[in-house]
């Protein structure tokens, strides 16, 4: 009996083993968590208040003064977009050319000084910071003139008169035209990071959702994607989106703000800024301006003339 | 071996012996036959017990050999979607700098790259059930990524800035973390560090620890026997505890071969595998942020930074037979930056989209093939090493199971003639 109850214990310590053995296996694969970022949000600059955002300086056509404060004398660095369709986008029939009206004015400001054009392709959020550390010359992007901003850097004459709207799905035209911002209550609204345009929206109708993305050409997709319900920005730009999809609709509406362009420069070019705006002046005079908004600014946002310039700052 | 006490020592006569030493144990008292049992019972559960550990450990170092060339495969298979998933991103990128109407046999390259990882995550899905979920979410971020390439695609051909939207946040997506790359990079760890956990599946030490316990559990009997019937050696306890010797001798000698040869194969090619693999990732992924730069314009200070970032992988692990190619390569990415930033994009993106020898495209083409051979090639060896003598491996692991019953039976013959001997 005894050598029977050691053989079976013999058995199963040996089947637990075997067993054991057996069962041997691989803990599931895990992706590691990734570090969240901590960064702090930037501190927000008190708007600062004054009644002359539009004003410029006197124009000049002193081209060797305007020319001796380009980084390179013999190149113009402009700031522009690449995926703002009508005022500054890369077009893809033709060689990837950047083409728009914000280039137009690049371009004659280049040939009027007798250099050669360098496009360089940035974001909003970095115009300031490249104006500032010098890595660019000018800005031509839709850049709106305003107060804040002048402590910064300086502008040249207003170029364009844009406004702020809103675009919306086609399905929603009817609920916008009928009810205007109130119809945006618990929707989604998307425009830039960092812009005022987000904050504009916020302002007038506080129900609104207000999603960020980096320019609008990505509120663009996430509109596509179902993510948001409306875009909010100028309606140069929201011609150019409304351009691209059949879908999304810029119904007739009132304006929520002025967004008047100018060219952005250094504070201290102030001799590049007077000969800008002697270049704006010729091109109002001899009809190159119109033509400009003629070809790429008419067929969405209808007519329009030059804005007039005011100096004296 | 021969019994040095061949006198005959019949037990009965005790009662005759009163000097006898202390030690001895007394046969008036003791129940021979039922020790003589006990000894038996205790002599063959040894050689047995023996058999069956030393099986089992050479089962094991069988077993772990068998899941390392399995591992090595699955990393492999890993790393092959890696480089492919860069690899068709590098070419999606690529093609879209050339503007709408991609060149066709890029965008075919580009459709085997994504075929090759969607068949690779099915392969690997049931290779290794350990990664099946992981890889679950991987197909789902790779089928976003196609998605969006293809939607970044069809913009592009209309003329639309919101196409360069779509392939970029692609790009940026598949990069972030919890999303396709960073997935495979933990998935290509994960599988490596199984790989050499189960090359580390030989132990000699354990079996050389078991021969010698049950080598000196049977000198022990040996004694006993010897002390209580006066003879020194006893003949199958002796012959039995030859085959443990000889079981012992060849699974030490055998496992510390080959734990020595995998020893080699994870510092020698196993590593050149990895290193060469992560070296192509690398590299397809600096092709991409060459190109993501050029679409942003001089505007793509991250995308330049990712590219040093990926060319200190790629030199890492550069090789004799990978260098040339690989310094044509930075060579004339240097030029297009060069290019780039002094103005003229028109000539950087001619330079990063021809298929000449004066481009960025072919060296790094060529680079990437011949990383590829090299992976197939340090894998295949590593895999059929550690494939190779399995069956001789299987066949000692079951043999030593049998020698132990050999042992165990002569151990019982060898005790039995003790006890005919009393009897």
């Amino acid at each position: 009996m005894s050598r029977i109850r050691t053989s079976r214990a013999l058995a199963a310590t040996l089947t637990a083993g075997l067993l054991l053995l057996g069962a041997c296996g691989y803990d599931d694969t895990v992706v590691p968590e990734p570090d969240t970022d901590k960064t702090t949000p930037a501190a927000v600059t008190p708007p600062v208040e004054c009644d002359d955002a539009t004003t410029s300086y006197d124009p000049s056509n002193d081209r060797t003064a305007a020319r001796s404060e380009l980084k390179n004398n013999k190149r113009l660095v402009v700031g522009v977009s690449a995926d703002t369709l009508r005022l500054g986008s890369a077009n893809p029939f033709e060689d990837n050319d950047i083409e728009g009206f914000d280039i137009d004015v690049a371009r004659a400001i280049a040939d009027a000084l007798g250099v050669s054009l360098q496009l360089r392709v940035i974001s909003a959020a970095e115009r300031i910071t490249l104006l500032k550390s010098g890595d660019i010359d000018l800005v031509a992007r839709n850049m709106t003139m305003n107060c804040t901003r002048w402590t910064e850097i300086g502008f040249s004459a207003v170029y364009y008169n844009a406004t702020q709207k809103v675009l919306v799905r086609k399905d929603d035209v009817a609920a916008f035209e009928k009810d205007g911002l109130a119809s945006l209550a618990g929707k989604n609204v998307c425009a830039p990071t960092g812009s005022t345009s987000i904050d504009n929206i916020t302002e007038a109708q506080p129900e609104a959702v207000a999603v960020g993305a980096a320019n609008h050409t990505g509120c663009l997709t996430k509109f596509q994607n179902g993510e948001v319900d409306a875009i909010t920005g100028d309606d140069t730009v929201l011609a150019g989106l409304a351009a691209q999809d059949p879908y999304a609709i810029v119904p007739e509406q009132d304006k929520l703000t002025d967004e008047p362009y100018g060219i952005g420069a250094n504070k201290d070019d102030v001799d590049l800024i007077r000969f800008i705006n002697s270049v704006l002046d010729e091109r109002r005079g001899n009809g190159a301006w119109q033509a400009s908004y003629d070809k790429w600014l008419k067929p969405y946002l209808g007519d329009a003339t030059a804005p007039a310039p005011k100096y004296g700052r | 071996m021969s019994q040095t006490a061949p006198q005959a020592a019949h037990p009965a006569p005790a009662p005759a012996t009163p000097a006898a030493p202390a030690t001895q144990a007394d046969p008036a008292s003791v129940d021979t036959p039922a020790l003589l049992n006990r000894w038996q019972l205790i002599g063959m559960s040894v050689a047995i017990v023996f058999g069956i550990l030393s099986a089992l450990v050479q089962l094991l170092g069988w077993q772990a050999d068998g899941r390392a060339a399995a591992d090595t495969e699955q990393l492999v298979r890993v790393q092959e979607i890696q480089s492919s998933l860069l690899r068709a991103d590098a070419l999606a990128t690529n093609a879209f700098l050339v503007g709408g109407l991609e060149n066709a046999d890029q965008r075919a390259d580009y459709d085997v790259a994504i075929e090759t990882v969607l068949t690779g995550i099915t392969a690997a899905a049931d290779a290794q059930p350990a990664d099946r979920a992981v890889l679950e979410k991987l197909a789902v971020a790779v089928n976003d990524y196609a998605t969006a390439v293809a939607q970044a695609r069809d913009y592009n051909r209309l003329g639309y800035p919101v196409g360069a939207e779509y392939l970029s946040g692609a790009s940026t997506t598949l990069r972030d973390a919890l999303d396709g790359i960073p997935t495979l990079e933990a998935l290509a760890q994960a599988n490596t560090d199984r790989a050499e956990g189960s090359m580390n599946g030989q132990h000699p030490f354990w079996l050389l620890l078991i021969g010698v316990l049950a080598l000196a559990a049977l000198v022990l009997l040996n004694q006993q026997l010897a002390r209580q019937f006066r003879r020194r050696i006893n003949k199958g306890i002796a012959i039995a505890a030859v085959i443990l010797l000889a079981v012992t001798l060849v699974g030490v000698v055998g496992a510390w071969i080959r734990d020595a040869s995998n020893d080699n194969l994870r510092d020698g090619d196993l590593a050149l595998a990895i290193d060469q693999a992560d070296a192509r990732t690398a590299a397809n992924d600096a092709k991409a942020n060459e190109s993501l730069a050029l679409i942003k314009r001089g505007s793509g200070a991250r995308f330049v930074a990712d590219w040093e970032t990926s060319a200190g992988d790629v030199e890492a692990s550069l090789r004799r037979d990978t260098g040339d190619q690989w310094n044509a390569y930075v060579a004339a990415y240097r030029e297009i930056r060069e290019l780039d930033e002094g103005g003229d994009w028109d000539a950087a993106r001619d330079k990063a989209t021809t298929d000449g020898a004066d481009g960025s495209s072919e060296p790094l083409d060529s680079f990437d093939t011949v990383s590829e051979q090299i992976v197939k090639t340090a894998s295949a060896t590593v895999v059929d090493d550690l494939e190779s003598g399995q069956e001789i491996a299987l066949g000692v692991s079951v043999l030593s199971l049998l020698l132990g019953v050999v042992a165990a039976v002569f151990v019982a013959r060898g005790i039995g003639e003790r006890r005919k001997e009393f009897s």
